[in-house]
């Protein structure tokens, strides 16, 4: 019982760090993007503000709309909060750091990481708010043609690896010696990456959010703490997702040349770095980006994305069996 | 725009060049006619705005005419030409008794609008307009605010011109700049 | 009973099957009047099947003053102060077309130096009202960094406006026979009058050569990015005709192919003495609407610096009577503006205020083509779409 919720403990710790990481990093990065100071008055320049931010939102009142379906309309956040922490559960920090090492890491990742989908779709559904209603729809049809392209990306990489553990999967990247990436799955990494980017609904698949057309989708009725349990969770996507991105693709908790007895010690460190690079890449794309319409959204996944994994698939199982 | 001005004085007895502006005059039952063959025949096809003057000799805003006019409803609109500097003015004169003249939203799109504020300002009714409703004003609202007999409230509350109106003209503290230039 | 199995049935069922569509009811669609892309306060009623537009209704007087009303209670040098609060992102031009046809009437000619001010002054106003298109736009479709770029460049320009009027959005400026005094000049006496600031020339040089930077630049950021393109072109094409019925003018008018531009044909301020180009789009949608306007920022700033250099000395106003009383006539004088045509017909009794005034307005027009252009949009369209028209409420309602 106690290593459960000393297991529990850590993922949230970790996740919610790494939420608030990301956010400054959007934050600072936006600011910088933008030549204007940004925060500056909370802790050493301003980079503890979002703990001001968290404290501003649980001050604030939680308003209820009358005509909301109530049970729905609250416990949805915590269900996209909660898929999000429970898809860290796999991601190995180094051999020994995590959670659980299942056999099945792989599957279990995508498994949960498409529930996030039912909570949106339910906060857009119960808000009675046409907008939210819209948010909500879209939410779900991106979520579902984006989860497509993410699932048969790994595919790739698990048949390449020949397990679907996470931490197997890294293993075998070091038994290598380059990160799969480098080794025949470039093409695999930019499909996960840009459905990744569709999944955590950030510019330029901001369309459920969409603030100049929907105004601010299916969170529009949330305030107080339950919205920011929404605007937490984002970031935790991202944060978790680039980690699982960095741990199939990058070579998760190692860097070549870097001695293999000793990554227990390096690991989280390189993890860590790995996904903030990740995570910078897609701050970069938000603030230079415009937002895509809705058509584009799907001919981009289900006309480009999933017809390139296919055929990603089929060379990686050509080269395996060949080679 | 003197070209221009002879042309027109051709097809149009009553027209008049005026401070740059050409100003023709025309019967309330030749409204569309003469959009039509201005449109086609003069070329003028892009539509600038509609409007009406109250013509009234008893005012609740503002000053009375100096001379005494017969009262009635004058309704502009105002055609030009893009390619060149051609600008019309089409006038027409309607009784108040009865305000409604032909809706021209089948010549120029672009009537609709325009007809539909003068509707709601001035109680003009334009027939075979599409959907003449209120633009701007709420539902429920009574009255034409743009007539003459329309009470302005803050004007009631405080009589024009008010004291500090008057006073407040800039050419009389600048009065010794008006008289260097 | 139709039989199936005829070979002509069996064809027809086959279509019948691939072209079957769901009856769903329509949904109404409140956009506005508070909703962050409608520029303020004007509502849109559309029926929206999913995303798809069907009918679109603007209901607009959330923002109506009835400046036409207020203006019969006024004399002509107070309405200067009400007009530049009409499009009040480029407040200055809005008060050129009354003045100009106030000095009509009453056969006033102005000095060469304030008119040369006023031509400055009012394409300054065109480039900061583009600056704020060009930054609003940008966020309508999806990209939030322009905007900042574009505000403080607008800024730069603003300071300049003020510098010389006292105020950045209301000048107030003009006055019947020439301009006020400036801002911030030397000295008032008799002999020594009030002029530009002192150090004008230098900054607007630096400015106007910023103002044409920062048009490279959204070239490149906004115009250069595939997703923008994707997002705004073949979106909402305007041909020339319709907009020609609709009285749809100034850029909007230019990027459907129309050369069209007032400041070449009427004779409001000397524009016939600079060169400059009237860029002009060629397929009428969003994308060259933006284009359109980015590139008349960058001549706006060409006149403006040749303006500069060709300054006329001379006094800043003509000799006007104490009192103005506006002969009886009429006239309609236009401008271009920021927007496109903008118009005062002045109906002069020979009073101290006009008889009647009425406003042309460029926005209005330009909105009034909006039921037409939404007309099966998809929903993010609309939004790219009621950008593009780059409308401002208080010159739609006035």
């Amino acid at each position: 019982m106690t290593e459960v919720l000393i297991k529990v403990g850590f993922l949230a710790a970790v996740a919610l760090n790494g939420a608030i990481i990301f956010t400054i990093m959007d934050v600072k990065g936006a600011s910088w993007m933008q030549r204007r100071p940004g925060p500056l008055h909370v802790g050493l320049r301003g980079f503890i503000f979002p703990l001001a931010e968290i404290l501003k939102f649980v001050q604030k009142e939680d308003i209820i709309p009358t005509e909301v379906d109530r049970p729905v309309f609250k416990w949805a956040p915590a269900y996209v909060m909660v898929s999000c922490v429970a898809l860290f559960a796999v991601v190995p920090m180094s051999p020994t750091l995590v959670v659980a090492d299942l056999e099945l890491g792989v599957f279990f990742a995508l498994a949960i990481s498409s529930l996030g989908t039912i909570g949106v779709l339910t906060a857009g559904w119960s808000s009675a708010n046409k907008y939210s209603l819209m948010g909500g729809l879209r939410a779900a049809g991106q979520l579902i043609a984006y989860e497509l392209p993410l699932i048969l990306a790994v595919v790739g990489v698990v048949i390449q690896a020949e397990t679907m553990s996470l931490v197997g999967i890294v293993e075998k990247q070091i038994e290598w010696g380059v990160p799969f990436v480098v080794g025949g799955q470039i093409i695999g990494f930019l499909i996960f990456m840009v459905a990744a980017t569709a999944e955590m609904m950030r510019v330029p698949f901001d369309m459920p959010i969409g603030e100049s057309e929907l105004t601010m989708g299916f969170m529009t009725e949330y305030s107080g703490i339950r919205f920011l349990i929404f605007y937490i969770s984002e970031y935790m996507n991202m944060f978790i997702l680039c980690a699982i991105a960095s741990t199939l693709f990058l070579g998760g908790y190692h860097v070549p040349l870097l001695p293999t007895e000793w990554v227990n010690f390096y690991g989280p460190v390189v993890l860590l770095t790995k996904t903030a690079i990740l995570g910078f890449i897609l701050v970069a794309i938000r603030w230079s980006q415009p937002r895509f319409r809705e058509d584009q959204l799907q001919n981009l996944a289900w006309k480009i994305l999933i017809p390139a994994s296919l055929v990603n698939i089929l060379v990686t199982a050509v080269m395996k069996v060949g080679f | 725009m003197e070209e221009f001005f002879n042309k027109i004085k051709e097809s149009f007895t009553d027209a008049t060049l005026e401070f740059e502006t050409i100003t023709i005059k025309v019967d309330s039952t030749e409204w569309i006619e003469t959009h039509q063959n201005l449109r086609d025949q003069f070329n003028l096809k892009f539509f600038s705005w509609l409007s009406a003057i109250d013509w009234d000799n008893e005012v609740s805003v503002g000053e009375a005419p100096k001379e005494s006019v017969s009262p009635s409803f004058e309704i502009i609109t105002c055609l030009s030409d893009l390619a060149n500097t051609n600008l019309i003015i089409v006038s027409t004169s309607i009784v108040k008794s009865d305000p409604k003249i032909k809706s021209l939203v089948e010549i120029y799109a672009g009537a609709n609008w325009h007809e539909r504020e003068a509707f709601e300002m001035f109680g003009i009714n334009f027939e075979n307009h599409p959907n003449l409703e209120k633009l701007y004003l709420p539902d429920g609202y009574e009255g034409n605010p743009m007539l003459k007999s329309f009470e302005l409230i803050s004007r009631e509350v405080k009589p024009w011109p008010g004291e500090v109106d008057v006073e407040g003209m800039p050419e009389e503290s600048e009065s010794d700049k008006s008289e260097d230039g | 009973m139709v039989n199936a199995l005829d070979p002509q049935n069996i064809n027809s069922f086959s279509e019948a099957s691939v072209s079957v569509e769901i009856e769903t009811e329509d949904m109404t669609l409140n956009i506005g009047p508070q909703h962050p892309s409608t520029h303020g306060v004007l509502r849109l009623v559309a029926k929206v099947d999913g995303e798809k537009v069907h009918d679109v209704k603007p209901v607009l007087g959330y923002m109506h003053r009835g400046y036409e009303k207020l203006a019969e209670v006024r004399t002509y040098p107070q309405i200067t102060t009400l007009v530049n609060r009409i499009d009040w992102v480029a407040g200055f031009s809005n008060e050129i077309p009354f003045i100009t046809g106030a000095e009509r009437l009453m056969e006033i000619e102005v000095p060469e130096r304030a008119k040369h001010i006023r031509l400055i002054l009012t394409e300054m106003a065109r480039i900061s009202s583009h600056f704020v298109f060009n930054g609003a736009y940008a966020l309508e479709v999806g990209a939030l960094t322009p905007i900042f770029y574009a505000m403080e460049d607008r800024e730069r320009v603003l300071d300049l406006i003020e510098s010389v009027t006292g105020g950045r959005f209301h000048p107030n400026f003009n006055r019947i026979g020439g301009v006020k005094p400036a801002a911030g000049a030397g000295p008032t006496t008799k002999k020594d009058i009030q002029d530009l600031p002192a150090g004008f020339y230098r900054d607007t040089k630096v400015a106007m050569q910023k103002v044409i930077e920062a048009a490279d630049q959204f070239q490149n950021l906004i115009g250069g990015n595939e997703v923008f393109k994707k997002r705004t072109k073949n979106v909402g094409v305007l041909t020339a005709e319709t907009a020609e019925a609709f009285g749809v003018s100034g850029p909007i008018l230019r990027a459907s192919g129309v050369k069209s531009d007032l400041r070449t044909q009427t004779d409001y301020l000397p524009y016939d003495q600079f060169e400059y180009d009237i860029p002009v789009g060629e397929n009428g949608d969003c994308y060259d609407r933006w284009d359109v306007r980015v590139k008349e920022m960058v001549e706006s700033a060409k006149i403006v610096l040749q303006a500069i250099d060709s300054m006329p000395s001379g006094p800043l106003q003509a000799k006007v009577p104490k009192v103005i009383k506006v002969p009886k006539g009429r006239t309609y004088v236009r401008a271009e503006n920021p927007k496109g045509e903008m118009g005062y017909y002045i109906v002069s009794d020979g009073g101290l205020g006009p008889y009647r005034l009425k406003v042309r307005t460029a926005s209005f027009s330009n909105i009034s083509i909006l039921p037409n252009m939404l007309e099966g949009a998809l929903l993010p369209d609309l939004i790219a779409i009621m950008g593009s028209l780059d409308f401002v409420l208080g010159d739609v309602d006035r």
